[in-house]
């Protein structure tokens, strides 16, 4: 969503991050149910996820927070370094 | 609470930062974590992914509204865009093998990382022309 954001409707690094994470919160609703009924067994470990939760709470808070303190610029070179990252783990090792 | 515990505390506090500040979900940020480090398959990572991320997103959304980061039609409508996307993506994931749609999507990253990188050096460089020059 991020890419789309930037080169199709010329939107700002900062305001894609932000508009991205609200667009998240409808799609992990509607997607949630997909994993819990419609498969063989149910594919979510909720013990699991609220102990994730518990930090990642503070965590999205503070990094949000965070967004409006770096300059544009590095914060899309930190973009494109996690998405190196986690594009290049998916291609060698799926 | 046990060792694993606090670890997918610490592995969610890191997630969510990353999550909160760059703007991603759960398949890049959280599930990492759950397949490398706690060995979870693919499929139970994906759905415990998603019940983490809609209280991360909640939270880094309505800080971000705060912030005043939001465009707040675009992304209402991105969103009702995604719903509709997931349920495509679902239906595709379930015909074309898992590997291939990772690999696929590990390309795009790549690709979307260089463009990135690319636009962001030529930002600097025309920013370094506009300056005034020190007489």
């Amino acid at each position: 969503m991020i890419p789309l954001q930037l080169w199709w409707a010329g939107v700002s690094q900062r305001h894609a991050n932000a508009n991205s994470l609200i667009a998240i919160i409808p799609i992990s609703i509607a997607a949630l149910p997909v994993y819990y009924f419609l498969q063989s067994r149910p594919e979510v470990d909720f013990h699991f996820a609220l102990f994730l939760i518990i930090g990642s709470v503070v965590g999205a808070y503070a990094g949000a927070r965070l967004l409006n303190r770096i300059p544009e610029r590095e914060v899309t070179l930190i973009v494109a370094a996690v998405l190196l990252i986690v594009g290049l783990k998916e291609v060698i090792s799926p | 609470m046990t060792w694993s515990d606090g670890l997918a505390i610490l592995g969610g506090l890191a997630a969510g930062i990353l999550s909160g500040f760059i703007g991603i979900g759960g398949g890049t940020a959280f599930v990492p974590i759950m397949t490398v480090g706690f060995r979870f398959n693919q499929a139970l990572a994906q759905g415990t992914s998603l019940a983490a991320i809609i209280p991360t997103a909640i939270v880094g959304g309505v800080t971000h509204v705060r912030e005043g980061n939001v465009l707040l039609g675009p992304a209402l409508w991105m969103g009702g865009g995604g719903v509709v996307g997931a349920i495509m993506g679902a239906l595709l994931a379930a015909h074309v093998p898992g590997m291939i749609l990772a690999r696929v999507w590990g390309a795009f990253l790549v690709l979307t990382a260089f463009r990135l990188v690319q636009d962001a050096l030529k930002k600097a460089k025309d920013a370094k022309g506009r300056a005034p020059k020190a007489s």
